[in-house]
């Protein structure tokens, strides 16, 4: 039994050392996190919604990114628009059911969203056949479009900005994309409130 | 200076199209220097986070995953709830138990804040803070596990539901933020997890690995013949 304990022990200290490769990664995507925030914060500065969607637990983060700019958890930051396409369960069984499952985020976003809105969607393999049409739709339509994905870069549908995960794990994708969306948040409130400030100044 | 030049000429239909142009000296492309600091310190401050999480609670986190282990083996489910960004991490957790990564056992488990129905009728009705107490009141059994997630260790709701979980029997299980908040005086808890810091963002990216790793841990404890060390990208 001791013996066991041990071994689980051992094993939560693996499970919390694989993720440290992958937050070094995302430190050396400064450059790039920034650039996706300048071109976001440009967006909401002109009335742009964020739109966001992903599949499975990729949907919670979603759901979590939306909530984060629309009702901020740092009380005394601003609001920002923002709604999760995976929160209406009867609509996407309604177009799975009837067009298949990759059908799912296009056809919403098609009907909501406009061309200065931001469609961000997240694949943690970058695979996903909805994100992929998704995305797709919403280039064609003008919106600022940015990926989550994990993985095989290749993989992730062609976007305006493609962060993508350096793990293969899910769990430690799923992670790291929290990271990304937490940091996004924080460094478009940082462009917005700069750029306000050279405005009064 | 507010304007770029000759901003004077330009008419509304082309300054709406093309707002920077006319904005003078806010330079569109710049991305500020302190943005970029801003990622890398917060990458450094997330690894030492879960180092110090690690240290402190890895034998708790052993314990209670194998805890968790028996009550899945005894026919228990799985009850996640939180407010939020939590309550979407909570559902996250559900969504890992009970549709896994390919070649991990599928675990019953469910997310207290996903039908909108019960969770707007027993807030408009009964009272917020009874939002989750009152569905496990509902479907909880003995050999349940109840997780909540706060980064507070404050909202009510969450203390009362592992109130209502504790009366019953069931596992309770509970990931807190900075102190650990009112969730710290509470002692109907089976585990308690503080994840010390005052970033709700941070707080929560550290909460996230706490719980894959119950997750990853109790697959292990379960039998499950998956290999721990699965395909990292490099």
């Amino acid at each position: 039994m001791t013996e066991t304990s041990e071994a689980w022990e051992g094993a939560v200290h693996r499970v919390f050392a694989r993720r440290e490769p992958a937050v070094h990664g995302i430190a050396e995507q400064d450059w790039q996190l920034g650039e996706v925030c300048r071109d976001m914060a440009a967006r909401f500065r002109r009335g742009g919604r964020l739109i966001t969607f992903g599949n499975g637990a990729a949907a919670t983060d979603a759901s979590h990114l939306a909530v984060e700019f629309l009702h901020p958890a740092v009380v005394g930051k601003r609001a920002l628009p923002a709604m999760a396409l995976g929160n209406d369960a009867p609509t996407l069984s309604g177009i799975a059911t009837r067009d298949g499952i990759a059908a799912t985020f296009e056809h919403q976003l098609r009907a909501f969203a406009g061309e200065g809105d931001i469609a961000l969607g997240i694949s943690p393999d970058g695979r996903c056949r909805n994100v992929h049409r998704a995305v797709a739709a919403a280039r064609e339509l003008g919106l600022l479009t940015v990926v989550l994905s994990g993985g095989v870069r290749e993989a992730a549908p062609a976007a305006d900005h493609l962060l993508v995960a350096r793990s293969a794990d899910p769990l430690v994708v799923k992670e790291v994309h929290m990271t990304y969306y937490h940091l996004l948040w924080e460094l478009t409130q940082i462009i917005l409130e700069r750029h306000e400030s050279v405005r009064t100044a | 200076m507010s304007d770029g030049p000759g901003a004077g000429e330009v008419p509304d239909t082309i300054r709406e199209l093309y707002p920077f142009l006319y904005e003078g000296s806010t330079e569109p492309d710049a991305v500020p220097a302190e943005v970029m600091h801003a990622v890398r310190d917060k990458a450094a401050e997330l690894i030492a986070l879960r180092r110090t999480v690690v240290a402190a609670c890895a034998g708790q986190i052993a314990a209670c995953a194998g805890a968790m282990a028996e009550r899945f083996a005894a026919g228990g489910r799985l009850f996640t709830f939180g407010n939020g960004g939590s309550s979407t991490d909570a559902q996250g957790l559900a969504t890992t138990f009970l549709h896994p990564p390919p070649g991990s056992s599928v675990l019953p488990a469910l997310s207290l804040t996903s039908d909108a129905a019960v969770v707007t009728a027993l807030s408009n009705d009964v009272g917020f803070e009874w939002v989750f107490a009152r569905q496990l009141a509902a479907v909880g059994r003995r050999a349940d596990i109840a997780v909540g997630l706060t980064t507070s260790g404050g909202s009510a709701n969450v203390l009362r539901a592992f109130e209502e979980a504790a009366r019953q029997g069931l596992l309770t299980v509970a990931l807190a933020g900075r102190d650990g908040g009112r969730l710290a005086g509470l002692d109907v808890l089976d585990h308690l997890f503080v994840v010390p810091s005052d970033s709700v963002h941070r707080i929560q990216e550290a909460q996230a690995t706490v719980c894959h790793t119950l997750w990853e841990v109790t697959q292990q404890a379960l039998g499950g013949a998956r290999d721990m060390v699965r395909g990292e990208a490099r």
